[in-house]
């Protein structure tokens, strides 16, 4: 149990995916400018990461691996069936959202099909694979990689509704700002990087 | 008035010389009270004069930068076995100290307040006087010996980027100052964290090694010899049992045993211990902090939260006792580091924390507990104060978003039962008419 909550913790807070592997970007800086639809983006990143991390999983150790069911090494195939299970994913959350939520739906309008090349899904399922997770391990990886994604992306779209009210010098209004914000972000969560909780 | 009539005569055309102007302007303003005050900015809530607050802030570290420039001595001859009680060689200790303090003090404004000025002029505002207070701040949490290409890189990038990048003063997200020291640490960590900097006047912090001192050095020994004052000796070197290390970097590996063999609890509170220049006396910080409160500008509830916050987690550790750091009783917290500095000077920023009460609450007290979190937590720092500051500036407009969101949604709740009947036929009403629509 320490051990899933050390990685939950490691995921979310120390190697955060958004802020020290500058993961998932595009949609991070396209649709942070308001904190409601922020919350909806991340919200839908939790759980697609929840959902495709453990599925991915199971592809990659009974499917591919060579223990698996074809007994030979099939990994050749990880990039595109991890793909494969993302989309499929997004699509349910697409669903989801559209019938439940009509207005999120047209906020966040072309980026929540995109959370399917979103790189966090895919690096983290990637990450997942490297860093030979057991099952239970990858879901608190996924829970916790999408927390922190989540968490990012709010605390950006709050400072991003607060600097619309600064004077800041034309030629970094927009993106300009975005990718300062989301350096100096960086530099502020460094503070948590080097911990190990594993070591108490 | 004689003197004020001569200053106005000499006020440089606007339109020929914007810069010459703005510097101008910049100066009248400080020296003389204005017959304008500021209306616009975030963080101002009453008719008072901006850049008469920021004076108070600077007047509140007045004592700790005294402190600081004459610790700077004692801390250096501390080093070489000389003088060792406080005041003996007093002359000595505060030139040395004013030797090391000036140049930082110095290049800290010459940088920052000239880019300060170069923007103000080419915005064509009148200079924003945010820069009195980081420029006053800076200095302070910087160690004796940095070096001062380092810290003027680090003043622009803060200044820069930090601040006018945001459109200038009252609109910065993280605090300037604190930003020029994580500039530092993240890029020239050897030159601000570990043993070896808390000590002017040394190539190496190593025993054995030899005092270099420079010609201001010899300058005023000059000036002692006409005195009859004893000067500074060159060739003396650093004692054998001397290891500069601050009080916390000794618990972070030994625990607070070590620490009380190597200082007396009086000598970290009356602030004789090594550490960044204006963080190390806590009566003076704490004099300095009273200030802010009774002008209020400052927020107690930063103040008394974070302290809460800070406390709490020690608790925790104390309960938890898993390694030697953690065993330090949660209150000894408060006399190592620089938690009292931050507290009064850095988290109270009211442009960077928190603007609303619940908000604030909350923003202290996460500070509290991240900061301990990181200072016992992470082998890599030893101090979190400065790291647990920005990462809840980053947060902070998402606190106070969320404390208003809170707000508005309880205000326009429809009204309960328990105010009467007018009351609740008013909303069954709205209801239907809603349900008509």
């Amino acid at each position: 149990m320490g051990e899933l909550a050390n990685i939950f913790i490691k995921s979310a807070f120390i190697e955060n995916l958004a802020l020290s592997y500058f993961l998932g970007m595009c949609s991070y800086l396209a649709v942070s400018k308001t904190v409601k639809t922020a919350v909806g983006l991340g919200l839908a990143v939790i759980f697609v990461l929840a959902i495709t991390m453990p599925i991915n999983w199971v592809i990659n150790t009974w499917l591919l691996g060579e223990n698996g069911i074809f007994g030979t090494d099939l990994t050749f195939l990880r990039f595109i069936l991890f793909i494969a299970v993302i989309a499929s994913m997004v699509q349910l959350v697409e669903m989801v959202v559209e019938k439940y939520s009509p207005s999120l739906y047209n906020s966040l309008g072309i980026f929540l099909p995109l959370i399917t090349v979103n790189c966090a899904i895919l690096g983290g399922s990637l990450f997942m694979v490297s860093k030979e997770y057991n099952f239970a391990e990858a879901v608190s990886f996924g829970l916790g990689g999408g927390f922190g994604w989540f968490l990012a992306i709010v605390a950006i779209a709050a400072i991003r509704e607060k600097i619309k009210y600064s004077a800041v010098p034309p030629a970094l209004r927009g993106l300009g700002m975005a990718f300062l914000l989301t350096g100096l972000m960086g530099m502020a969560f460094m503070g948590l990087m080097g911990i190990d909780p594993a070591a108490y | 008035m004689g003197l004020l009539n001569f200053i106005k005569k000499i006020e440089p055309d606007k339109k020929k010389s914007p810069f010459l102007h703005t510097l101008y302007d910049g100066f009248f303003t400080f020296a003389y009270a204005p017959n304008t005050v500021t209306k616009g900015g975030v963080h101002i809530r009453d008719g008072m004069d901006l850049k008469r607050t920021m004076v108070f802030v600077v007047l509140a570290m007045q004592l700790c930068y005294l402190f600081g420039t004459y610790n700077i001595g004692h801390q250096h001859f501390d080093a070489l076995g000389l003088y060792p009680g406080f005041l003996e060689g007093f002359h000595l200790k505060l030139v040395h100290g004013l030797i090391k303090m000036l140049p930082i003090f110095i290049w800290t404004h010459i940088v920052g307040l000239g880019i300060e000025f170069w923007f103000a002029a080419k915005k064509g505002h009148p200079i924003e006087e945010g820069f009195l207070v980081s420029g006053a701040l800076i200095p302070l949490i910087m160690p004796p010996d940095i070096p001062i290409w380092i810290l003027c890189v680090a003043v622009a990038f803060a200044v820069i980027l930090g601040k006018e990048a945001f459109g200038g003063t009252g609109m910065n997200i993280w605090n300037v100052a604190l930003l020029a020291r994580v500039f530092i640490f993240f890029a020239y960590p050897t030159s601000i964290s570990g043993d070896e900097v808390w000590v002017g006047g040394f190539d190496k912090v190593v025993p054995g090694a030899v005092v270099d001192y420079g010609w201001a050095h010899s300058l005023f020994n000059t000036i002692f010899g006409w005195m009859g004052l004893s000067g500074f000796e060159s060739g003396l070197s650093i004692h054998d049992a001397y290891s500069g290390a601050t009080p916390l970097a000794i618990a972070s590996k030994e625990g607070w045993s070590a620490v009380t063999e190597q200082f007396s609890i009086a000598q970290m509170w009356w602030g004789a211990i090594p550490g960044s220049i204006g963080e190390t006396c806590k009566p003076f910080i704490i004099i300095g902090a009273i200030i802010l409160l009774v002008t209020r500008i400052a927020s107690w509830r930063i103040m008394f939260s974070m302290v809460l916050g800070c406390a709490f987690m020690g608790m925790i550790f104390n309960a938890w006792d898993a390694t030697p750091f953690m065993s330090v009783p949660w209150y000894y917290h408060f006399y190592m580091g620089s938690f009292l500095f931050a507290m009064a000077f850095m988290a109270t920023d009211p442009v960077t924390a928190a603007s609303t009460n619940t908000g604030k609450w909350i923003y202290g007290f996460m500070i509290g507990v991240i900061g301990l979190l990181i200072r016992v937590f992470n082998p890599a720092y030893p101090e979190g104060w400065m790291l647990a500051i920005l990462f809840l500036n980053t947060f902070a407009p998402l606190i106070d978003h969320y404390v208003l969101e809170a707000n508005m949604k309880r205000r326009s709740a429809p009204p309960s039962p328990a105010l009467g009947m007018a009351g609740a036929t008013q909303s069954v009403q709205l209801e239907k008419t809603n349900s008509h629509a």
